[in-house]
């Protein structure tokens, strides 16, 4: 298989802890060379399937690839770099933001949650009057 | 294919990408094609690998991008900060400190 896939090698920085936008970008980076390189194997004379297996082979193994871009720490995402910090701040984050997430989302569909909220009251008012038919009802028989 | 040669290459990929972002702007493909034609081919890397460095390199401010569109493709093209010339001014003098003592070892002699 000569095609390039790319999904491996991400998949691998994002478990090593590289951060999401590095390794967007070294995708998009290699991909763009690797295009160039099949470019310049096609101009070379090549056919299609020798271009883009030569070009593979020029972009190197992909465990190399990973292997540099794992030793540059300062291209890991800071949870972990600072892994203590954030088993602070993490936890801190959610304890606010779980708590205010309803309020967030009602703010958000607030059309919605009104249109639901008075759906209710009336199924509500409806429920009670049956409920307070019945009882009469028993009561006079 | 060249040969690649990895246990000589800490800290060289770093000197050879500053030096030639010394004297214009690059993008990952050009740069590879440069290196090769600067040292004879005698510096070979798996071409992927230049990316990590460039972006660490981005990253402590030694470099900084901008992306281009030519030919109805973005690249990303890297040029040399004031820090990565300071950068690149102490990595050279380490690198002819170290040449000149590798040179004098190898002509000294060997003991019996």
């Amino acid at each position: 298989m000569h095609e390039l896939d790319l999904s491996r090698l991400q998949n691998e920085l994002l478990r090593s802890g590289v951060a999401p936008r590095h390794v967007r970008r070294t995708v998009d980076e290699l991909s763009d060379h690797y295009e160039d390189l099949v470019e310049q194997g096609l101009s070379e004379g090549l056919d299609s399937r020798s271009a883009r297996s030569g070009a593979m082979t020029s972009l190197g193994e992909f465990e190399d690839i990973a292997r540099a871009v794992r030793a540059q720490p300062e291209l890991r995402s800071w949870a972990f770099r600072f892994p203590r910090v954030a088993a602070v701040v993490y936890p801190l984050t959610c304890a606010v933001l779980l708590p205010a997430a309803p309020v967030f989302i009602g703010a958000a569909h607030a059309n919605h949650l009104a249109r639901w909220a008075l759906c209710l009251f009336l199924s509500a008012v409806v429920t009670a009057a049956m409920f307070l038919m019945l009882q009469m009802a028993i009561t006079l028989t | 294919m060249a040969q690649s040669n990895p246990p000589f290459m800490s800290g060289v990929p770093e000197l050879l990408l500053l030096r030639l972002l010394d004297q214009n702007e690059m993008y990952g493909y050009e740069l590879v094609r440069s290196i090769r034609a600067a040292t004879g081919e005698a510096i070979s890397l798996g071409e992927g690998v230049i990316y990590p460095v460039l972006h660490s390199l981005e990253r402590n401010g030694s470099l900084k991008s901008k992306r281009k569109a030519v030919s109805g493709r973005t690249r990303v093209y890297y040029s040399l900060t004031k820090k990565g010339r300071q950068r690149l001014g102490k990595l050279r003098d380490d690198w002819r400190r170290i040449q000149g003592g590798i040179a004098n070892a190898l002509e000294v002699p060997s003991h019996a």
